[in-house]
């Protein structure tokens, strides 16, 4: 069996052959392929949208992205490209905007005037511009606080740690933000916002080199003006726990998420490091991490508990973490996936009809002791190896397609790398217990948090007197799983419930006051 | 002129590559051993790569029993819980030690347990998952811990109203074929799990067996390794006799009409009609799959008229899912005011009556192929992208050359196949209205 990489398969060369060509441009060509991906990155996210228009990033990438061109109308081009399956889009974060385009070789030629088309001269029609500002608009005023609890707590938790800064709205805007949008904003925000000083393309799979060259000399169209370049900002600093109940009228459970601010990106070796320990406490959607085996695993209290050193793109659906959302502005967050409030479980168990708070309280001084517990005590020998390992074969699953390893390459970039995923393979190996303990130390703790909870507004008064409090949380299980649970978890359990912890500060709001 | 010449040939032979006899342009190996047990080996330029997927062809669909639904996501849940070999603990470790990304998940016809990780690890992958599929041991406690964990997935589902209007618009269109719940299960059942210990032994006894399930491993791999290591750690593994006897669906009565109230939501209308199941004996799926595209994609005169033009859906879609028995065919906006509710639904059917009356070009109807077998060809780019559509066939027929087969009865349909089915499937008798309105009666007609 072979064992060669694929980024060995696929030469990787970073640059353009014309000196005319201003912008950094990242290549993956790979012959054997029928597809080609573009992606072009613009450094211009959504803490670039003007105050008081939060959301005008993203309403234009999706109308330039979604609209016609000075040649087509949107509907003649997706006549045109429909029998190709060609797909195009756009991922609009805090700090960049990224454009994908993946078609069939046998269509790259028409592609690549449509591309650049819709990047260089979209035509911005009135009629095109009213239907997609009424979906953003729609999606931020309707979608956002309706369809998942759990995502409306992670952008809560952002909303709360950016507070009264330009990193705090999410990136579809706010609803005063979005109304005081008009087209011709768009348009200027167009010209000023996405030019050749803040564009970095990449391209891969079946394309030739006169094709790219094609493509840059197109891009080279953009106008060639410096955008004014907003600086992230730092997330705010906690002042002890400081929780934000958000109440829906019915709903099953309580979805949180907490978090404080990170000064380590991937920029810096030392995120090898915190890889591992976050690795080891919460991996994303794996059964092995700490958080996940007591309060999914040993308790069955919820579908699943993790922890993340960066943002990880809608992880709900994803598996494995996706490219294209990288930041210089960071936190560590404790994602808690919906526990039961105390209404439900009240409607399932007769002998629970007394209890006034859910599980949520609970699940929280679970979480924060195990985090605790970390920065106390570290990584023992073996954990480490175990989980570096892991590590090392995990992270280059991140890559199994040329548009996920373009992507990986052009965030790579960003950070000030060539390539994140293989430099990381190497600091990974040399890696020592003693480093990751180092860096637990320098980076986390469990004392300083916010935290953000959505619940049902029955459970909201009584969760904020046990939290403001700090009164005791016992768990509380049904009848019939108590009887089956072993000593030492209920010891353990009595331990958790009394784990110091009390807000410094607790706030109820509403979900429809949020993001307006 | 020279030029010209070889760039027809060129185009001649790629468009030969893309639309000959086999959609999937790489071979498939199968082989079945004694016991029953199918193994499929795909191999695929992923170096060092390899995705190892386990199908069982047990779904929602065969939970017959009362007070049973959900029990076959449950039991995908159990076969994380460790055997008297591993433990659970050891076996989160075995696993963790291989750096694979491993899941499962549970449709209606199917559970898939999948891996992709270093194509070295694959005789740790091939033992981890033997010993579990024959060897499987859990305790009481974990049974009834696990069913905790179920109940938080559904507690997350459902604050989703588009979740809550799915659950309701199958228990509506059906009343005795078990598509009626879904494959989470009705929620009293869930709640009920715990005491399902000794029922779960029945199911894993039941199903887990050789003859319900196939080996599939696409990547960096030779099939002669995979079949040799397939007979290693499942070749003792003994076949099972059980057989399951899924209830018929009656005729369809009628129109039928539901709606999930939700305030402050984008109001949506789903249509539902009473579909064919996937086959390979007619080409009524392939033709039902290509009406759903006429009529929906983005090239289509709805899509032009009700999103681009007139702004009354936000989106549209409609199609048919594969299924081992018959199923729904869906179409579906989501509108910028209730108050369209008549207006949407009415060009739907419009729609619909164009098509049952009128044959579709062979220009729109060649598109629409185009579009799927572009997409298909577009989408093969890693091993457990290609692992999931053949799987899909497995769990639908068995056999994995199936998507080859379904492919060329695609290519098959014609305009009067479109206006057969749209007229034999998409008619009023069996059709299911779901709504999600502000409203808790809103007017539809």
């Amino acid at each position: 069996m072979k064992h060669i990489s694929i980024t060995a398969v696929l030469l990787i060369v970073f640059g353009s052959a014309y000196a005319s060509v201003t912008f950094q441009t990242v290549t993956l060509p790979n012959p054997q392929s029928d597809k080609v991906v573009v992606k072009m990155m613009f450094s211009n996210g959504s803490m670039s949208d003007p105050k008081g228009m939060e959301g005008l990033t993203q309403l234009t990438a999706s109308l330039m992205l979604d609209g016609g061109t000075g040649k087509y109308t949107a509907t003649d081009i997706k006549a045109m490209t429909y029998p190709w399956a060609a797909r195009w889009y756009s991922t609009v974060d805090k700090e960049v905007t990224v454009f994908t385009f993946e078609f069939h070789k046998d269509h790259a030629d028409q592609m690549l005037s449509i591309m650049t088309g819709l990047v260089i001269s979209p035509a911005f029609s009135e009629s095109d511009y009213k239907r997609i500002k009424s979906n953003q608009e729609n999606y931020i005023n309707e979608v956002i606080r309706s369809s998942s609890d759990e995502d409306l707590s992670k952008y809560a938790l952002e909303s709360f740690l950016f507070r009264d800064t330009r990193y705090a709205h999410p990136v579809g805007g706010t609803t005063q933000g979005l109304t005081n949008i008009t087209l011709e904003e768009v348009i200027r925000y167009h010209k000023t916002n996405f030019t050749t000083r803040n564009l970095m393309l990449g391209i891969a799979g079946a394309y030739s080199d006169p094709y790219l060259l094609k493509l840059q000399d197109a891009l080279m169209k953009l106008p060639d003006t410096s955008p004014n370049m907003v600086q992230p900002v730092i997330a705010r600093n906690p002042k002890g726990l400081q929780v934000e109940i958000i109440t829906k009228q019915s709903t099953l459970g309580s979805a949180i998420f907490a978090g404080f601010p990170l000064e380590i990106t991937r920029s810096q070796d030392e995120f090898a490091a915190l890889m591992v320990a976050n690795s080891w406490l919460g991996e994303h959607r794996k059964s092995y991490s700490r958080l996940y085996q007591k309060i999914r695993e040993q308790r069955s209290m919820n579908y699943g508990d993790y922890t993340y050193i960066e943002w990880y793109e809608n992880g709900g659906s994803n598996m494995l973490p996706q490219p294209g959302y990288p930041r210089k502005s960071n936190y560590f967050s404790i994602w808690l996936r919906p526990v039961q409030t105390a209404g439900a479980l009240k409607s399932q168990y007769p002998e629970l009809k007394e209890i006034k708070i859910g599980h949520a309280h609970f699940a929280l001084r679970m979480a924060l002791r195990e985090l605790q517990t970390m920065v106390e005590k570290g990584m023992t020998q073996e954990d480490f190896e175990l989980t570096r390992d892991f590590l090392r074969s995990y992270t280059k699953l991140y890559i199994q397609t040329p548009a996920k390893q373009l992507g990986f390459l052009m965030d790579s970039r960003f950070y000030g790398r060539n390539d994140f995923i293989a430099e990381l393979d190497v600091m990974l190996e040399r890696l020592t217990v003693d480093e990751v303990n180092a860096a637990i130390k320098n980076h986390w703790q469990s004392n300083n948090m916010f935290i953000s909870i959505v619940t049902d507004k029955t459970e909201a008064e009584p969760l904020k007197e046990s939290l403001m409090n700090g009164l005791r949380s016992p768990m509380t299980y049904s009848d019939a799983l108590r009887a089956t649970l072993s000593p030492e978890i209920l010891a353990e359990d009595e331990e958790v419930s009394n784990f110091p912890m009390q807000a410094t500060s607790v706030e109820i709001i509403s979900d429809q006051s949020l993001f307006r | 002129m020279k030029k010209h010449t070889i760039l027809t040939i060129l185009f001649l032979a790629l468009a030969s590559s893309l639309f000959g006899q086999n959609i999937l342009p790489y071979q498939i190996h199968q082989k079945k051993l004694p016991n029953g047990l199918n193994v499929v080996a795909i191999p695929y330029p992923s170096p060092g790569v390899a995705s190892f997927h386990i199908v069982v062809r047990v779904g929602s669909r065969d939970e017959v029993e009362k007070g049973k639904t959900g029990f076959a996501h449950f039991f995908e849940h159990m076969m994380f819980r460790g055997t008297e070999r591993y433990s659970k603990e050891q076996y989160s470790n075995a696993l963790k030690a291989t750096g694979a990304s491993a899941n499962a998940n549970t449709s209606l016809d199917r559970t898939v347990y999948h891996m992709t990780g270093s194509a070295k690890f694959l005789d740790k992958m091939f033992e981890l998952e033997a010993d579990r599929f024959m060897n499987l041991k859990y305790s009481v406690q974990d049974f009834k811990t696990e069913a905790g964990a179920v109940k938080g997935e559904y507690t997350k589902n459902n604050a989703s109203p588009y979740t809550r209007l799915y659950e309701a618009v199958n228990n509506t269109a059906f009343d005795k074929h078990t598509y009626k719940h879904t494959t989470m299960g009705f929620y009293e059942d869930i709640v009920a799990m715990p005491d399902q210990y000794d029922f779960s032994l029945k199911f894993f006894e039941r199903y887990y067996r050789p003859e319900y399930c196939t080996i599939l491993v696409v990547g960096d791999v030779e099939p002669g390794q995979v079949f040799g290591l397939a007979m290693t750690h499942f070749g003792e593994w003994k076949k099972g006799s059980y057989t399951q006897t899924i209830p018929v669906e009656p005729p369809a009565n009628g129109t039928r009409k539901v709606n999930v109230k939700a305030e402050k939501f984008p109001p949506y209308l789903d249509l539902k009609f009473r579909g064919p199941a996937f086959s390979l004996l007619n080409n009524d799926y392939q033709a039902l799959a290509l009406l759903g595209q006429l009529l929906t994609s983005e090239k289509s005169d709805l899509y032009k008229d009700m999103v681009m033009t007139e702004r009354v859906a936000r989106s549209i879609n409609g199609g048919i899912f594969p299924t081992r028995d018959p199923y729904l065919f869906s179409l579906s906006a989501s509108l910028t005011n209730a108050s369209d509710f008549p207006k949407v639904k009415k060009r739907f059917l419009d729609a619909v009556a164009k098509y049952q009356s009128t044959p579709v070009s062979e220009t729109d109807l060649s598109s629409a192929k185009d579009r799927i077998r572009y997409s298909f060809a577009l989408s093969m780019d890693n091993p457990d992208a290609i692992a999931n559509s053949v799987g899909q066939f497995i769990w639908l027929t068995g056999n994995p050359e199936s998507l080859n087969s379904s492919y060329q009865l695609l290519q098959s349909v014609t305009p009067d196949d479109i206006m057969r089915v749209a007229k034999k499937y998409l008619v009023a008798e069996g059709m299911t209205i779901g709504t999600i309105s502000p409203t808790d009666n809103p007017v539809i007609d």
